[in-house]
């Protein structure tokens, strides 16, 4: 099946009638390319005659002849009575006609990022939608954007991040807000058993989806629920993700933030960076396990190197030594505890600074270096255990984090992934390593969005044909 | 290797190498001894002689690495073994206490120390036992007692060894290699903590980096999580274990591969990353637990060891330090992740006397130094 057929047979199952078939396809192609609609008609945004209508202008001069068709309900609302259908003569203008006709996505608009821990979804709710497109509305399209924004919970584990929503945001032709919801794996098929109850494979939609969990369950989501994925490579949706975000975050708290005197509870700021001119830049993304990624160009980056000890590795260690069983305990535990206690540090074996190489006394020389000892096992606190654990991670990465950024002369360094989401503790730990290591050669910077740009990368992919 | 032998320095002859976990001490045992000498020997100067070199342990926790023994080396025109012995830093105040009650001082002989403890007990030697420490830096001490153990052989074997077809369980043998040409080498010395050096010349050194994550990292955790007291009892139950209950593999994300960044389905992609599912944990073992813990320290230093390698465009990749001492399900997942990582550009060398080049280092320090007594 043909993109261009399905995309008009999906219109044609919203819409009764050619006529409106035809008329919403001409506005939201005019919308795409700049061209406002608004009750008296569409025109181009820049200028001030509400009623011409026009074809979006390509840069080759095209000719055009006018057909005019009555819209069928002149009330409704941003609809006028008189629509005119444009068709082009010439060929540059049909072939864009027809790519955009491709390029538009029928709703729902989702990105899907399924990881080892956790699954991303991003979705796009339209805010724009009129009364005529309301009433054309499948059932189970309506009822998938009210359960999606009129709960912030889902189940027992699903949660939409409210303060990270995105709102009146334009994407490709259309206004609404973008959701950012999460939930645990291993809750997929709980997941993929909800797409089948709401028939979501009836909307014909493609399902962008990135993280190993696009190629794990491919078949899950094929068999259980009908749905065939669109598969993307996780981190080139990342940095698709992370450069979109950052464009088009223009009010509200910076997308991209640092930590200025990180380690001074009375002076530490947080404080807004520009990402304008970002390459080169050392993407390090801590999932269950990290991923270190050089972006030279918005095309070209690689993949540095990767480490194994990440957000899973924090987790289930402290899981095992603490009995907690939430990433949230975890960090709670580990706020209260003192890292110290746990790990051998410089002074401990030297008695003061390691002068002679630069390693001051307070570094940690062997982390849980203490713990082979019976008495102080035996006088150390869960929270003790759980900060350490959060301190040998998070410094361990910062280690190999700065290693790289060094062998690859880069001095930005952006750490995302949801092993820093509601964990300011390592935010500013790596703040802090980072800069004291290479003596503010390099800076930490940090991302809002966190772990959603691998499943804003993949929603961008939609317009895109496998 | 030549030494520069001033005056010969009065006997007993050690070197000290005091670290964050263990203490390791090297022995001079005079073999040439004529009966003139004997004669007038001080008596605490034999009765330390007899009792290091008549026992194989010493106290609870004190051992003498027999099988590391060097027989009839010639240093400074005297001919005599070479003992290695090791016990823990946390016996440190009993053995100075000894120290005190078998006179040492007395024999006015110097005391030539390294690691972090020379530092950190030099008050100690100094009001308890009267001793004054010469306190030497740890990493010279590394390099120089390396490059002296390896110039004259273990026993007229070499020290140096590596592992070939690391990657093939069943034709994995460990083969000497000679060191022939040393320069350049990355020398990462797994102790407590690790060290990493890239070594240029005898005399030419630079520590690259180091990690916080390393033999105490695994005693520590594995103490936690298994209850287990020793290093010994550590290893043994990691022998036992199977990591991938307890990690997270590539595989388990991905249901396979990922291809497109040549990770396979068996690497690990989140060290312990199963341990946050309740089922999981119940299902596990201690032995795995242990085993994952090895296995994540010991990748870890390995990962970071290559980068370095890479940065500093170094082929050779030397692992010392008593982290790897009758470790081999750590040597071979180093001398695997070495080649397999690097596609066989990268060759981990190990040596015989692992965690006790600091103190040979030390020794040869006494013997190069211009104070008598």
């Amino acid at each position: 099946m043909n993109r261009t057929d399905n995309l008009i047979g999906s219109l044609r199952f919203q819409w009764t009638g050619e006529e409106h078939s035809l008329s919403f396809l001409v506005k939201d192609i005019m919308e795409v390319n700049g061209f406002h609609c608004d009750g008296e008609g569409c025109a181009e945004e820049q200028e001030e005659e509400p009623t011409a209508l026009r074809l979006p202008r390509s840069k080759t001069e095209t000719s055009c002849s006018i057909i005019a068709t009555p819209g069928a309900d002149s009330a409704a609302a941003g609809g006028s009575a008189l629509r005119e259908q444009r068709v082009s003569k010439s060929t540059p203008a049909m072939l864009r006609l027809d790519s955009l006709k491709k390029n538009r996505p029928p709703f729902p608009w989702f990105g899907m990022d399924i990881g080892g821990t956790l699954v991303k979804l991003v979705y796009f709710e339209p805010k724009d939608i009129t009364a005529e497109e309301e009433q054309e509305e499948v059932d189970s399209l309506k009822s998938i954007r009210r359960f999606l924004t009129s709960h912030t919970a889902y189940g027992k584990t699903g949660i939409r991040d409210v303060h990270l929503e995105l709102s009146d945001l334009t994407l490709w032709g259309r206004k609404g807000n973008l959701h950012f919801i999460r939930f645990p794996t291993h809750e997929l098929p709980a997941f993929l058993q909800m797409g089948r109850d709401k028939h979501f494979s009836s909307l014909h939609t493609t399902l962008c989806a990135t993280g190993g969990g696009a190629f794990k369950y491919e078949d899950g989501f094929r068999t259980m629920a009908n749905l065939q994925l669109l598969k993307l490579d996780e981190l080139e949706c990342l940095i698709k993700g992370v450069l979109y975000i950052d464009s088009v975050v223009s009010s509200g708290p910076p997308e991209c933030y640092y930590f200025e005197h990180p380690t001074d509870p009375e002076r530490c700021e947080q404080k807004a960076y520009n990402l304008e001119n970002p390459y080169p830049l050392l993407l390090v993304n801590i999932g269950s396990g990290v991923s270190i990624l050089a972006v030279y160009s918005k095309d070209s980056y690689k993949r540095v190197t990767g480490t194994s000890l990440g957000g899973g590795t924090f987790l289930g260690l402290c899981c095992l030594l603490t009995g907690c069983s939430t990433f949230e305990e975890a960090l709670a535990m580990a706020t209260e505890g003192e890292s110290t206690r746990v790990d051998k540090l410089v002074k401990d074996i030297y008695g003061g600074d390691y002068e002679r190489f630069g390693l001051p006394g307070w570094a940690v020389a062997s982390s849980f270096g203490s713990m082979m000892c019976k008495e102080k096992r035996d006088s150390v606190s869960k929270e003790d255990l759980a900060r350490a654990t959060l301190v040998t991670i998070t410094n361990n990465i910062g280690s190999i984090t700065r290693m790289c950024a060094l062998n690859e002369n880069i001095e930005r360094v952006v750490f995302v992934g949801n092993f820093l989401r509601v964990n300011t503790l390592s935010m500013k730990l790596l703040a802090y390593a980072l800069d004291y290591w290479s003596k503010g050669q390099l800076k930490a910077l940090f991302l809002r969005h966190e772990g959603y740009f691998g499943a804003v990368g993949a929603l961008l992919e939609l317009p895109n044909p496998s | 290797m030549k030494l520069k032998c001033s005056r010969k320095p009065a006997f007993p002859w050690f070197g000290m190498d005091i670290g964050g976990t263990l203490v390791k001490l090297v022995y001079f045992e005079p073999k040439d001894i004529t009966a003139e000498e004997e004669q007038e020997e001080v008596e605490n100067l034999k009765s330390i002689r007899r009792y290091l070199t008549s026992n194989t342990a010493y106290g609870k926790t004190g051992v003498r690495d027999v099988h590391l023994e060097l027989h009839n080396l010639t240093i400074c025109g005297r001919t005599g073994n070479l003992h290695f012995i090791r016990f823990p830093t946390a016996a440190m105040h009993r053995f100075i206490q000894m120290g005190r009650d078998k006179h040492f001082s007395s024999l006015h002989t110097t005391l030539c120390a390294t690691g972090g403890g020379a530092y950190k007990f030099e008050n100690d030697f100094r009001t308890m036992a009267d001793l004054e420490l010469l306190k030497l830096d740890e990493l010279d001490c590394l390099i120089q007692g390396l490059l002296y153990i390896d110039s004259v052989s273990f026993n007229g074997h070499p020290e140096c060894y590596y592992f070939e077809n690391p990657s093939d369980t069943q034709n994995c043998i460990k083969r000497p290699c000679s060191l022939d040409n040393l320069f350049p080498m990355l020398l990462v010395n797994i102790g407590s903590g690790v060290s990493i050096l890239a070594v240029y010349a005898k005399d030419d050194y630079k520590r690259v980096t180091g990690t916080s994550l390393g033999g105490g990292t695994f005693l520590g955790l594995c103490c936690l999580l298994t209850g287990c007291e020793t290093f010994e009892e550590a290893l043994e139950m990691a022998s036992k274990g199977d990591s991938t209950n307890v990690d997270k593999l590539v595989k388990d994300i991905y249901g396979g591969d990922y291809q497109r960044f040549g990770l396979q389905g068996s690497a690990v992609a989140s060290s312990f990353g199963h341990m946050m599912s309740k089922e999981k944990r119940e299902s596990i073992s201690k032995e795995d637990l242990a085993r994952a813990t090895l296995v994540t320290i010991t990748n870890n230093i390995g990962s970071i060891a290559r980068m370095c390698a890479v940065n500093e465009k170094i082929e050779r990749v030397v692992f010392v330090g008593n982290f790897l001492r009758i470790n081999t399900v750590s040597t071979k997942l180093l001398a695997y992740a070495m080649d397999f990582w690097s596609k066989g550009q990268l060759r981990a060398l190990f040596l015989e006397h692992e965690g006790y080049f600091g103190a040979v280092g030390a020794f040869l320090e006494l013997l190069k130094s211009s104070d008598d007594a």
